[in-house]
């Protein structure tokens, strides 16, 4: 069952008198699940289609549906309250809240979902100890390596135990040992927790780590790629 | 999101960058001492202008006749109480009423061989507790006895000015009650010192006797004052002595032309401290904005992980919070501090405390404190700088996600 549906998207920058299409007409369903690469140049509009898929950002034209959900037309509450209780974010730089340490990275989408204290220090213990960082929960990200921040995103991203979870370029700022343990701590994850994983990438070993490859060119699908195993 | 947490990250933000924080928490701690220390002095320029006047002039109450004009100073027997000696009985038989004195006044011109000076001729009592300011107060020489029929007490300063010493002869001239100008030798008996230059320079005191006759106003008064053992039971008194032919004044009605005057200079502060209040609330407001842009991607953050519009603009009103507080919290001590060096050692002004006509001011200022002021200054304070973190809350929070997240 497809846990987002994404019609016929399209998405239009406007900066002055320059009009970019970013995404023109894109059609993409995700199953619940799923390990998915979304591939393709710089520019091809991968990041775009994840906000658009994160409801951070609305599409000019098209629908997108969670869980059946047209949420388009959602206003802006509804999906501040979409993002906190189905989906999950990994971003490229890591972004932590910098005056916050590890814990309380891990525990800030669940004070947002009203968790209470026990099930939070519980949660929040159990993500940090699954993504190998327990030992540095107190610590502050400006103390931490750049591999240990990403885990620490990932850990934030699976905290509310969303049913998917978009990463985009989740590795194009760590080293290649670092990118690999990221990549298996997530592709882990994803079996155990059951929610989707879309992640962006232009990096053919990240990618070999998807069951299916969505590829992008110019705000197109060119290829929609097929689920293996 | 509990609010604890929204504090932990308000707090924390702000100590990421502790110089433009404790500016920011100094601007607000100055601006609101700055406010307090005013508006201290000129409760201390009222407090003092208003007790002085009741000590050295109106006193409590006040019996006159319906007729007589504060400003013409009337020596027409028609304007003047015609029975003193009685009513100065029935006022002393009123309860809290612990000084009554009759008191005659009279515009005079004095003069010396080689200088001369308009002032206010008061014949009194000598012997009366209300003039024990003037008996403590005397610099030189002594009161004269009830019966004295050529000796005056006059101010420092008048005495400065005319250059004039004890027992050094003056002439007085004063137009009596026949409407005639009448001249009399006078010798200086005493020279007293109030503090208040207005007093100092332009008062002459006589017994009541001798005005009386010099005036031509034989055993008439211009008014009864009284001194009360509190100043709150003035409109009881007053009421208990209405009778008809006379018109017993309070000390506020007696100091409307002040009390105006002093509330309309009020005005003023109330227009300067919102001006305070404004700047410090737009420094207030430009830190946050400072905070807003450097952190718009930490925003973009925040709204992925679900956090909503309010909940953004609640953290800035918080960390506008803490920076407010403890600006207040400084601010009133330093505030304090200063009213206190006031309200203790004063403000020397010298010569321009006479430079208002109508409100007696000493050479020497003093601050008072004004609790209920000073804490209606510190909320406002708050307030506005409450109100002030809305729009840089606003700012962060009506940006899309994703655009406060290419803010890379």
């Amino acid at each position: 069952m497809a846990v987002i549906q994404v019609e016929n998207a399209s998405k239009i920058y406007r900066i002055g008198e320059v009009e970019t299409r970013a995404l023109d007409g894109v059609d993409v369903s995700v199953d619940a699940g799923e390990f998915m690469a979304l591939v393709g140049p710089s520019g091809s509009g991968k990041t775009t289609l994840l906000q658009i898929m994160g409801c951070l950002d609305k599409p000019n034209t098209g629908s997108v549906k969670i869980n059946g959900q047209d949420v388009t037309r959602f206003n802006a509450n509804q999906r501040a309250d979409l993002r906190r209780d189905v989906i999950g974010f990994i971003f490229q730089f890591f972004a932590l809240v910098p005056v916050l340490s590890a814990y309380e990275n891990v525990e800030l989408p669940l004070l947002l979902s009203g968790a209470s204290a026990k099930e939070r220090r519980q949660r929040v213990m159990q993500m940090l100890e699954a993504v190998g960082l327990a030992d540095r929960a107190h610590h502050r990200p400006d103390q931490l390596s750049g591999g240990q921040q990403q885990r620490v995103a990932i850990a934030r991203a699976l905290a509310p135990k969303p049913l998917m979870v978009l990463a985009d370029e989740p590795t194009a700022n760590l080293d290649t040992a670092n990118g690999q343990q990221a990549m298996e701590i997530m592709q882990r994850l994803n079996q155990e927790t059951g929610a989707a994983f879309i992640f962006a990438t232009h990096d053919p070993r990240v990618m070999s780590y998807a069951r299916r490859t969505v590829t992008m060119r110019d705000g197109h699908i060119v290829s929609n790629g097929q689920a293996l195993g | 999101m509990t609010l604890a947490k929204l504090w932990t990250i308000g707090f924390r933000d702000l100590m990421r960058n502790r110089r433009r924080s404790f500016f920011t928490l100094l601007a607000v701690a100055l601006g609101l001492a700055l406010l307090i220390v005013l508006n201290g002095f000129i409760t201390g320029v009222f407090d003092d202008a208003i007790q002085n006047s009741i000590r050295l002039q109106t006193g409590h109450v006040q019996l006159r006749a319906p007729s007589y004009s504060d400003e013409k100073m009337s020596l027409l027997w028609a304007d003047l109480l015609d029975n003193p000696a009685e009513l100065v009985a029935q006022a002393q038989s009123v309860a809290g009423v612990q000084v009554a004195t009759p008191v005659l006044w009279a515009s005079g011109i004095v003069a010396t061989p080689d200088d001369s000076a308009g002032l206010r001729v008061y014949g009194i009592d000598p012997a009366s507790a209300f003039y024990e300011p003037l008996r403590a107060g005397l610099v030189a020489g002594a009161f004269p006895a009830a019966d004295d029929r050529s000796g005056i007490v006059i101010g420092q300063r008048l005495a400065n000015n005319l250059g004039l010493h004890v027992d050094d002869n003056v002439s007085l001239t004063v137009v009596n009650a026949d409407g005639e100008p009448v001249e009399g030798a006078f010798t200086v008996r005493g020279i007293f010192s109030t503090g208040v230059v207005t007093y100092d320079e332009s008062a002459l005191f006589m017994p009541l006797a001798k005005a009386q006759a010099f005036t031509r106003t034989d055993g008439h008064a211009s008014a009864i004052i009284m001194m009360l053992d509190a100043q709150d039971k003035a409109d009881a008194v007053a009421a208990a002595l209405a009778m008809p032919n006379v018109k017993a004044l309070t000390w506020r009605d007696l100091n409307q032309v002040m009390i105006q005057s002093v509330e309309s200079g009020m005005g003023f502060y109330v227009i300067l401290d919102a001006i305070v209040i404004m700047i410090v609330a737009v420094i207030i407001a430009n830190t946050l904005l400072m905070a807003v842009f450097e952190r718009i991607r930490e925003m973009g953050i925040l709204a992925a992980l679900g956090m909503k519009g309010r909940q953004i603009i609640t953290m800035f009103v918080l960390e506008a919070a803490i920076l407010g507080i403890a600006g207040i919290v400084l601010g009133v001590l330093i505030g304090l501090g200063g009213v206190s060096y006031l309200v203790n050692t004063g403000l020397y002004v010298g010569d321009m405390a006479g430079s208002t006509p109508g409100v007696p001011l000493g050479a020497t200022i003093y601050a008072a404190y004004a609790p209920g002021l000073f804490a209606n200054l510190a909320l406002w304070t708050l307030l506005i700088i409450l109100l002030a973190s809305l729009y840089p809350g606003w700012f962060a929070a009506r940006r899309e996600p994703a655009e406060a997240l290419h803010m890379l």
